[in-house]
């Protein structure tokens, strides 16, 4: 440690003491755009390098653990090339995107409108939210069994599960956009002679926007990673169950390419609903969920 | 005798005279009257400038500035919103560093912050999980001070600044007025050489802010502290200041450094007493005109 | 002097409002559980499928004191709280120290966030499979389940916290004399701990969220194997046992930690932000 000020002491010597100082000032301080980029390239070569040098033929880490990147890369390119278990990979992500939406907007339906009207009129949060706050601790993967054994495996039984899991954010979300939003701003309207319904769609909605779209960006996010652990239990197709076979015909290469699909694709759902909400609210680029 | 060679040494950058008010020379400059030699400043700024580098080019905050107070002396800055007022301070305390220039204390280069030198901020900046009592034993506990003592010592400052009452409190329950107090009582409990007061009554009411500037000039004739002053109240300034050094803006540099002796007739009064006196109205007339300048030359 | 008479509390109106709440949501709760009941007993659907809430009731009690799939339901549950309490300990102790690193050290920012945030949208289930072929059918497995999904939220909410500390109170901290280490621990990181907490809480819900994923495609103890078992069996009730079972138990790790919150953080005023 470098001596700390103190009168009483001898300044430190403008060139050591200096340097230190500056030493310091260095770690506690953002690196530029371009160092930033530059570091960040860096490290991901690194580790990507430690990854093929740990895996290489006679590394420390067998291919049956964790297969090289090269292996991985091939895995895709086989993937994408020839069908795998009865279907093309397309078809496969399509499947899962199909439940995927299907569930979430089927939640939206339920649930936008649910949440509006708990939010809005206090009897209806008196009613609907004990019955929220019971379900809610509920795991939505909880329900995949009970959705079995009522649906069958099937597509139904997956968007069941997807729509329990977007249900609870799309609801929440929208119940407390509109609950919180200022009520000056309804009296304010009122005052310039907004009718109940005009408030409630012009100033109301409006400005519980950003937090309706933050909240259909949690669905989503739920929806997705409920449906591939779906999919690990009840489907004939899908990412989840690309990921599953793999693992039981120990092919890691696909193993891996399915997972980092899923990750891509929920990467994108999340990005692209940010897009959406800058679309839909430009004034609210600094919203939080 | 001695009234006059103070006066004497006070720092002027404007060379025009006016009326009523003492002028000099240069910084530091001995008064030609004054035999002894010129004694060490206690906190002095050389040439101290700063610039700020944006997405816009450089932006100068702060032209060179020399400031120097003496030991014990009150020296109360003010100008207008923007002029580098705030720069200064931070400076000052060692909290950022100059572009160019250097801070001295007794004549030897300063270093970083330390509770030789402390601050009260204008927003309080009380650390919200300490109590009361353990804002202001903060930096006594970080200098590893013994429990005797600080406590002593926190017991001392808690009743000078009237907080008994509070010492187990947390920050968010008290008034404003009160944080401020706290905030006060912290800067003072590590006995400082030199204390830095950065726009301390600014984000008060109106009522409060008179009680706690009657504190500080109260505070003033017990301890003897070395202190330099930040405020935009030209009322505040003449009130408590020594000296008066006025600012101008962008980039911020020292206008003018009037000095505002002892024995006017209105110390010891209330502010709000002092503040219909002539001669009070006189100063503060002097250093709104040069700030009202400042704003309209923008 | 005797009792003057009481003067009504100012807050007499919305005060009345609470109980009015909680006897419309009781009623609405009670309402749903007999109406399911009503059905279930009309024969409308047949038992197997849905059964009454007495049914789920009896089997309950049943599970709580006979062997079903290898252990009793205090024994499954117990299997799981192990595996959850392993997994979010390791996740707080790594996640919290490296989510502050971040937000202290800016240049460590590049360095990790890359492969952070490439990692952190695989959803913790999709590690299942992985996770099976590298430890088997184990504790490790699931502990490590529950370690992915409770990690991020602790690393992200440490450095968020961190990141929005008032600049000015390390600024004060540094006047007093504090060195790095002291404004560290003694301002920042309790400035920054609610922030921390919510995380933790978060990790915690995620964490046992994703064991019962977990338990339901690998292992042969817990609450989730229990349920997945219900489903072999086609025991709706045994199902629903677990649900019920896993609800309740989050919902209790969910308030015994806000009760740890208050009690460590005293400086917040817990009561006035419940009030706004």
């Amino acid at each position: 440690m470098a001596p700390r000020r103190s009168h009483a002491e001898p300044v430190p010597t403008a060139t050591s003491g200096g340097a230190t100082r500056a030493w310091r000032a260095a770690w506690r301080r953002e690196p530029g755009r371009a160092a930033w980029t530059a570091i960040a390239i860096g490290s991901l070569c690194v580790m990507l390098g430690a990854w093929a040098w740990a895996t290489r033929p006679g590394g420390a880490i067998p291919a049956l653990f964790l297969p090289p990147p090269g292996d991985v890369a091939a895995s895709f390119v086989r993937l994408v090339s020839r069908p795998y278990l009865g279907s093309t990979f397309g078809a496969h992500v399509l499947s899962s995107l199909d439940v995927v939406i299907g569930g979430w907007l089927l939640a939206g339906a339920v649930g936008l409108p649910l949440g509006i009207a708990m939010g809005w009129w206090r009897r209806a949060r008196w009613i609907a939210f004990p019955l929220f706050q019971v379900l809610r601790p509920i795991p939505p993967l909880a329900w995949i069994p009970l959705a079995i054994v009522w649906l069958g495996i099937g597509e139904p039984a997956r968007i069941f599960v997807v729509f329990v899991a977007a249900l609870v954010p799309w609801v929440m979300n929208s119940m407390q956009a509109v609950h919180s939003i200022d009520g000056l701003l309804v009296r304010a309207a009122r005052t310039l002679g907004a009718s109940d319904r005009q408030i409630l769609t012009r100033v109301v909605c409006r400005t519980a926007l950003p937090t309706l779209v933050a909240g259909a960006r949690i669905a989503l996010g739920n929806a997705w990673t409920t449906l591939i652990a779906a999919e690990l239990l009840a489907a004939t197709s899908g990412l989840g169950y690309i990921a599953l076979n793999a693992s039981r015909t120990l092919e890691m290469g696909i193993l891996l390419v399915s997972m980092l699909v899923i990750g891509v694709l929920g990467a994108a759902f999340s990005f692209g609903m940010q897009a959406l909400a800058r679309v839909f609210a430009p004034w609210s680029r600094g919203a939080r969920t | 005798m001695a009234r006059v060679r103070r006066e004497a040494r006070i720092v002027t950058r404007d060379a025009a005279p006016t009326p009523h008010i003492a002028h000099s020379a240069a910084v530091g400059a001995v008064s030609p009257r004054d035999a002894s030699p010129a004694p060490v400043p206690k906190l002095e700024l050389r040439g101290i400038a700063k610039t700020f580098r944006t997405d816009h080019g450089d932006v100068e905050a702060l032209a060179p500035c020399d400031l120097a107070v003496r030991e014990g002396e009150l020296v109360m800055v003010v100008g207008p919103s923007g002029c580098g007022k705030s720069t200064l301070m931070s400076i000052a305390a060692g909290l950022e560093a100059p572009t160019s220039g250097e801070v001295r204390v007794d004549g030897r280069p300063a270093g970083p912050a330390g509770p030789q030198r402390t601050v009260v901020f204008q927003r309080f900046a009380l650390f919200p999980s300490e109590t009361v009592e353990g804002n202001i034993a903060f930096g006594l506990t970080v200098a590893g001070v013994a429990r005797a003592e600080r406590e002593a010592r926190v017991a001392e400052q808690l009743e000078l600044m009237g907080l008994a009452r509070f010492r187990r409190a947390w920050p968010h329950e008290l008034s404003g007025g009160m944080q401020q107090r706290v905030a006060i009582a912290r800067a003072l409990a590590v006995r400082p050489e030199i204390l830095l007061m950065d726009e301390p009554f600014g984000a008060l009411d109106a009522q409060t802010r008179t009680v706690l500037q009657g504190e500080i000039s109260r505070l003033r004739r017990v301890m003897n502290y070395t202190v330099l002053f930040i405020t935009h109240s030209v009322e505040e300034a003449v009130y408590l200041g020594d000296r008066v050094v006025v600012m101008s803006s962008r980039p911020g540099r020292i206008r003018r450094d009037i000095a505002i002796p002892h024995d006017e007739p209105w110390r010891g009064l209330e502010i709000e007493d002092a503040s219909m006196r002539e001669e009070f109205i006189r100063y503060k007339r002097e250093i709104w005109e040069l700030i009202r300048t400042e704003i309209v030359r923008e | 002097m005797s009792a003057s008479p009481p003067l009504a509390p100012p807050s007499a109106r919305p005060r009345a409002a609470v109980p009015a709440a909680l006897i419309v949501g009781a009623a609405s709760i009670a309402t749903l559980v007999v109406a399911w009941q009503v059905v279930a007993m009309a024969g409308i659907v047949p038992a197997r499928v849905l059964p009454t809430p007495l049914d789920v009731a009896l089997r309950f009690a049943t599970l709580a004191v006979e062997t079903f799939s290898g252990s009793t339901l205090e024994g499954h549950a117990l299997a799981s709280l192990t595996r959850w309490v392993i997994g979010a300990a390791c996740a707080i102790a790594l996640g919290i120290p490296l989510g502050v690193a971040l937000a202290w050290l800016p240049p460590l920012r590049p360095v990790i966030a890359p492969a952070f945030e490439l990692l952190r949208f695989i959803p913790p289930f999709a590690w299942v499979p992985i996770a099976v072929l590298w430890f088997g059918a184990s504790t490790t497995t699931q502990a490590l389940i529950v370690f992915i999904a409770a990690f991020p939220a602790c690393v992200i909410n440490a450095h968020l916290g961190v990141s929005l500390v008032d600049p000015i109170l390390p600024r004060a901290a540094a006047m007093l004399g504090a060195g790095g280490v002291a404004t560290l621990r003694r301002v920042v990181l309790p400035v920054a701990a609610p922030s921390i907490f919510t995380g933790v809480r978060i990790a915690f819900s995620n964490g046992w969220m994703a064991l019962v994923g977990a338990e339901l495609v690998v292992g042969k103890q817990g609450l989730g194997f229990l349920i997945s078992q219900g489903q072999i069996n086609d025991s709706v009730t045994t199902i629903m046992v677990g649900m019920i079972a896993i609800g309740a138990l989050g919902a209790l790790i969910d308030f015994g930690f806000q009760r740890v919150e208050r009690a460590w953080l005293p400086w917040l005023a817990f009561g006035a932000k419940r009030a706004s």
